[in-house]
């Protein structure tokens, strides 16, 4: 299985590699520059000739791409607090490792994901690490600085969406493939087709009217707010508060972004469990004697849920790239807007930056898929 | 004669499609006594996995119905039993093997986990003991290293094995009846034979009753003491294997054993060599619904369907307005077959 990820990873590496070529020169041709909005202005001239030598603009394609790489991956700081609980973390993994070959593979997997898990806590809570990305065009500043001082808001947001999505979406699938073709089932069928193919901005501007502008208006009380993380003066907040005021921003963004992801879940489990309902397995099952309670919870849903997960996990990796429209529309602070606003202003090391964030996002988040598919379907032999 | 095991008495079970209603199951009743093997031919679409399934309480609604009939089961009507008895009654009293053990069985859990599970529901008795109770039939079905393999998925078993292990947990709760639709079809030659033997010589041992399905006439000559022959939801014929080999009373009958006998062994697979298809079972011809592939039709067979009587040797019945007239055995079904032995004129 080692093997089996160390060449998926270099693979992704080759592919990243051939992402960040393409983006670079797509960017570099596409015609308009960072400087452009300068011209305009003559008397601009000497900042642009300094500024055009400072970024290397004057430079070949090639050689910029160069400049770029070898500071994108070389880190400019690198510091481990630390390293006792990172080295205990990998004896544990070991252990992990060792006990697993005497139980079932799938206790293995999850035992193994849970070390995992933990390794990464503590090793980013542990962890400085800092790599040079350039300055941004726009004088925002430091790119790493910027872009994930930008992740956090992206994280709560797109993970909040994915969890109202998944808990709503996935028992819904499974209730309306139980009950094919009732009254319900057609119901949610219908509202899943309504709400894929209403574009989000409707629905972020619908909820913004109806429960934040209405709602204030006929009841006045405000229940939601339609832009920002948080209010002024959170800082002096106290927890309940702070809590309060988190959802009060929170929830709208989120709920337009789950309802239609939601959807797309539940058609997809919904299809999935059907499939599984009609197996020769589940017949065998009910020839049994099983209750119908155990039938659909330990024969159908399992194998219902492996296809699901892959779908999540190429989610998350999506994720990473923010909500462009949703965060526009609620000015929200991730980095799907300032993704929007580095294209505007053909901000090269912002745009790669995000590009590339998002490309070993999907690398890393397609491994994890397979290991998790591994773990869920013991047909899966990673060869 | 002591009770008997399992009376089927009138069953109609249809399917609501969109094209119209399915009459899988059309009036068929039959009787099977302890520990009886019971063969069930007839061709693809004849209805004999629905019978079974309608036995097994496993028809599934809105689409599948059993419109009428009693399933009397050591006497208690099935049909009337709620959802919580029949599942007591399913695995436990009354089993079922299914034709393809390559998707029978739930990829994700382990063969001990399935077989366990079957019989932790059925019998009471602890974890390790049902986990012995699993091992003694993983090592009845003659899979070595039991306990060893208990640890294995399906998928590391073959085709073989895993039928072996349908039966196994088939048989796990000493059920009174089993029922095996085409347990071997999927299998290759060499296994079915094995694996049928296996399964008869476990259920002889336990007392048990088989209802063996199939295509093949020849797998229930070797294996079955009784045998019932459907056509189109029906029963056309049934009686012993003897009477029905050697004094077929069903046009039908005489047809698929001539069928059988043109045809050497190893291409004897699907009974598919009596003239002309078998009808829809959803626009049932008038009267008798053999007679559009009849050679022996007259005009009452176009009117009257005719019922399952007393005919031929003594036990055998036949569902044939002429069954009495046709002298079959003395003749050989097939192509060439001559002038019909019964005239237009003849009907009684
Ligand atoms: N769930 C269902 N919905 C609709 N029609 C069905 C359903 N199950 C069976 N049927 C129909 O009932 C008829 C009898 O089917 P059945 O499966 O009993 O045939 P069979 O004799 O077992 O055939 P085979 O040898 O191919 O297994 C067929 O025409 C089939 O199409
Ligand atoms: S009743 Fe008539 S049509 Fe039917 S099998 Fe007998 S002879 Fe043929
Ligand atoms: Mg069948």
């Amino acid at each position: 299985m080692l093997a089996y990820i160390t060449r998926r990873l270099v693979y992704g590496l080759v592919t990243l590699l051939a992402l960040s070529m393409i983006v670079f020169m797509l960017l570099q041709l596409s015609g308009g520059g960072p400087l452009d909005r300068l011209r305009l202005n003559p008397r601009m001239q000497p900042v642009i000739q300094q500024l055009t030598e400072q970024w290397g603009l004057d430079q070949p394609i090639w050689k910029q791409y160069v400049t770029w790489l070898s500071h994108y991956v070389r880190p400019s700081e690198f510091s481990l607090h630390n390293a006792l609980p990172i080295i205990a973390i990998g004896a544990a993994a070991a252990a992990t490792v060792a006990i697993g070959k005497f139980m079932k593979a799938h206790w293995k997997g999850a035992l193994i994901l849970v070390v995992w898990i933990v390794a990464m806590y503590v090793t980013f809570t542990n962890l400085t690490i800092k790599f040079d990305w350039g300055t941004s065009f726009q004088g925002a500043g430091d790119v790493w600085d910027l872009v994930f001082s930008r992740v956090g808001a992206t994280f709560r947001l797109g993970f909040t969406a994915l969890f109202l999505a998944l808990v709503i979406g996935i028992p819904l699938g499974i209730y309306q493939a139980i009950r094919q073709y009732s009254f319900f089932d057609q119901l949610g069928t219908t509202g899943a087709f309504i709400a894929f193919s209403t574009p989000i901005f409707i629905v972020g501007v619908g909820l913004q009217l109806i429960f934040a502008l209405y709602f204030e208006k006929w009841t006045g009380v405000k229940l939601f707010y339609v832009a920002g993380m948080n209010s002024p003066g959170y800082s002096d907040m106290t927890f309940w508060q702070k809590l309060g005021d988190t959802l009060q921003h929170l929830v709208l963004p989120a709920v337009s972004i789950a309802l239609i992801s939601l959807a797309g879940y539940s058609r997809f489990q919904r299809a999935s469990m059907l499939e599984v309902l009609h197996s020769d397995y589940l017949r065998t099952a009910k020839a049994k004697g099983l209750p119908r309670s155990r039938i659909i919870i330990k024969h159908a849903l399992r194998n219902a849920l492996i296809p699901v997960v892959t779908l999540i996990s190429l989610d998350i990796a999506f994720m990473i790239g923010g909500a462009i429209i949703t965060e526009t529309i609620f000015g929200w602070p991730g980095v799907g807007r300032l993704y929007i606003a580095a294209i505007g202003t053909v901000d090269y090391p912002v745009i790669m930056a995000i590009v590339m964030i998002i490309g070993i996002g999907i690398v890393i988040m397609n491994v994890v898929a397979d290991i998790l598919y591994g773990v869920m379907d013991p047909r899966v032999r990673y060869e | 004669m002591s009770e008997p095991l399992l009376v089927v008495d009138d069953l109609r079970t249809y399917f609501s499609t969109e094209e119209g209603i399915v009459r899988a199951v059309d009036g068929i009743s039959f009787t099977m006594e302890p520990g009886q093997r019971l063969g069930v031919v007839g061709e693809s679409g004849s209805g004999k996995s629905v019978t079974a399934l309608s036995v097994m309480g496993l028809i599934e609604p809105p689409a599948g119905e059993i419109v009428t009939g009693r399933i009397l089961f050591k006497g208690q009507n099935l049909l009337e039993l709620d959802e919580d008895q029949m599942q007591e009654v399913r695995g436990g009293q009354i089993a079922m093997i299914f034709q393809d053990p390559m998707t029978a069985l739930n990829p994700v859990y382990t063969i001990g986990d399935q077989l366990m599970e079957t019989i932790l529901l059925h019998q009471d008795v602890s974890r390790s003991e049902a986990r012995e109770i699993a091992i003694q039939a993983i090592e009845d079905v003659q899979i070595p290293n039991a306990s060893q393999r208990m640890m294995d998925y399906p998928h590391q078993y073959s085709g073989g094995m895993r039928q072996r292990i349908m039966i196994a947990m088939g048989l796990s709760c000493n059920p009174d009846l089993l029922i095996a639709d085409e347990p071997t079809t999927a299998l290759d030659v060499t296994t079915q034979a094995q694996i049928m033997d296996l399964m008869l010589q476990l259920a002889e041992d336990r007392g048990t009753a088989v209802m063996l399905i199939t295509h093949d006439l020849g797998v229930v000559a070797g294996f079955c003491d009784d045998v019932h022959v459907m056509y189109a939801g029906g029963i056309v014929e049934s009686g012993s294997i003897d009477d029905i080999y050697y004094n077929p009373q069903h046009p039908y009958t005489w047809g698929l054993l001539g069928s059988m006998t043109r045809l050497d062994d190893a291409q004897r697979k699907r009974l598919h060599s009596v003239r002309g298809a078998p009808p829809s079972v959803i626009d049932l011809p008038k009267g008798c619904r053999f007679r559009p592939r009849c050679d022996f039709a007259t005009e009452i067979c176009g009117e009257v369907l005719p019922a399952l009587r007393d005919v031929g040797n003594p036990g055998q019945r036949a569902a044939c307005h002429h069954a009495e007239e046709l002298d079959l055995k003395s003749m050989t079904a097939g192509e060439e077959t001559q002038e019909p032995a019964v005239s237009e004129g003849a009907s009684s």
